[in-house]
């Protein structure tokens, strides 16, 4: 089978199984893609609910001023699985959030990507379980 | 392809696949069993299908066009797909544009699609041979051009027909139900499944949106065709180590495909292996359907906890969808009122 054809078949198959399939809801409904955001500030806490987990940020502004967000993540039972737990984004954590905002014009955000101060990323799933290294997993050793 | 070549491409192919997919073969690609599998027994003498399993796949729904009149994948093509599907576990999706970025709803990492073929076959469509889902009756297209006239949008997918009420979302957005037998089939995340049994009834617990499904298999008939269910109501009884589900009294509310109240489905639900069992469901509506079909999803045991969803509890999702309709809306509105008349 030459390389155009696994070309054709792969195609099939993203086709198939269809990018967006799947998710509990539509967020292209909930999300609006012309607004990216990007937000800086500490985890005040974690919904860990289904059908998915709600990460709350205390962003601050220019003023010096603190505002409330909310960032929609994944499933919890998913990040559980990946070894992500509640305990994995402790309270006071300072992150920088990639997201969109939502349609609502509310401080709601979808998270796109979630990076540690230090700039380990989460949720790329680049390699391992992208999870934060907390010792638990082998081949962080 | 002939025999020999089929011995010798199944065990090529379970080189690279592992242990669970041989065992999924056996008796279904004309390999010989190295042994028969005997499936256990419960205490009072039923066969035991009990386990957390996980049907996650990437075997595709319906067979792709360019591998059509084959029923089983080349290894070459599996070592493929699955590459393609562990790289894809890490794609940051950047190149997208934003628009996909926020219809694919996340990166790669919320996921959990599976990178693994769990059968060779190339479709789980098994019947028609084709590997195709039989085309639609004429009156279930013309139903389907009425369906924006229906007082509750009736999809069960991550969609809806408008954002004016939550009756215009999807009952999968409504946390209601993905319905029957789409439950029983994988989907992007929380594929799990928990069975246990008891003398009489085997119990099916589903992770995504939640919901126990309860199967008598005590020789009961069903309920009374004026009550209709969203799950609809199951009677089961045991074939040999086969577990076969009657499912009928669907409610007009859902739809499967275009198929609603007349849907019929018989689950045949077995053990092939210690650490899989075989599901399999014939799907019947003369009234949706120009003929019955069927689909085979390996389930393969994780031994891994289920959690509960409690689907409503955190449904900022509704919330979002129809106050952004609204916002979107009023800017709509003050947009025209300002522009120059």
């Amino acid at each position: 089978m030459g390389i155009k054809r696994y070309g054709v078949l792969l195609g099939a198959l993203l086709l198939a199984s269809g990018a967006a399939l799947g998710a509990h809801h539509s967020f292209a409904a909930e999300f609006d893609a012309n607004q990216p955001i990007q937000l800086r500030g500490t985890i005040a806490k974690v919904e860990w609910i289904n059908p998915h987990t709600w990460i709350h940020l205390d962003v601050k502004k220019p003023d010096g001023s603190t505002e409330r967000w909310m960032i929609e993540g994944g499933t919890p039972n998913t990040l559980l699985r990946r070894g992500l737990t509640k305990a994995s984004l402790p309270e006071g954590t300072e992150i920088l959030v990639d997201g969109y905002k939502a349609k609502n014009g509310t401080n709601r955000a979808n998270g796109r990507d979630l990076t540690l101060t230090d700039g380990r990323k989460l949720f790329m799933g680049s390699s391992g379980t992208g999870a934060p290294r907390d010792g638990k997993d082998a081949s962080e050793k | 392809m002939r025999d020999k070549n089929l011995v010798l491409f199944v065990a090529l192919v379970s080189v690279l696949l592992g242990p669970s997919t041989l065992i999924a073969q056996n008796g279904s690609a004309g390999a010989p069993p190295a042994k028969p599998y005997t499936t256990p027994k419960t205490p009072w003498g039923e066969p035991d299908l009990q386990g957390t399993f996980s049907n996650r796949t990437i075997t595709p729904f319906e067979r792709p066009a360019n591998v059509s009149g084959r029923e089983f994948f080349t290894p070459e093509e599996v070592a493929a797909m699955e590459k393609a599907a562990a790289s894809r576990n890490g794609d940051e999706g950047r190149n997208k544009g934003t628009r996909g970025d926020v219809e694919r709803a996340y990166n790669d990492f919320w996921w959990d699609r599976g990178t693994k073929v769990t059968t060779l076959r190339t479709s789980m469509v098994v019947d028609p041979p084709d590997g195709k889902v039989p085309p639609l009756t004429e009156e279930a297209r013309k139903r389907q051009a009425d369906e924006a006239k229906r007082p509750a949008f009736r999809g069960a997918g991550a969609n809806g027909r408008g954002t004016d009420s939550w009756l215009d979302r999807s009952t999968f957005e409504r946390c209601i139900t993905r319905g029957l037998p789409s439950a029983m089939s994988p989907t992007a995340y929380n594929n799990n499944y928990r069975i246990t049994q008891s003398p009489g009834f085997v119990a099916i617990q589903i992770e995504m949106l939640g919901g126990t499904r309860v199967i008598p298999t005590d020789g009961r008939q069903h309920v009374s065709s004026s009550i209709r269910q969203w799950m609809g109501n199951s009677t089961g009884r045991w074939e040999g180590d086969t577990l076969v589900v009657e499912t009928t009294n669907f409610t007009d509310k859902i739809l499967y495909r275009g198929a609603a109240e007349n849907l019929q489905l018989v689950e045949r639900i077995k053990r092939v292996g210690p650490d899989e069992i075989e599901y399999r469901v014939t799907i019947t509506d003369p009234t949706t359907f120009t003929r019955p079909w069927t689909l085979v999803i390996p389930y393969v045991n994780t031994g891994e906890d289920m959690f509960e969803y409690a689907c409503h509890e955190g449904n900022y999702g509704m919330e979002g969808i129809l106050s952004g309709a609204r916002e979107e809306e009023r800017k709509a509105a003050e947009a025209k009122k300002g522009s120059p008349q």
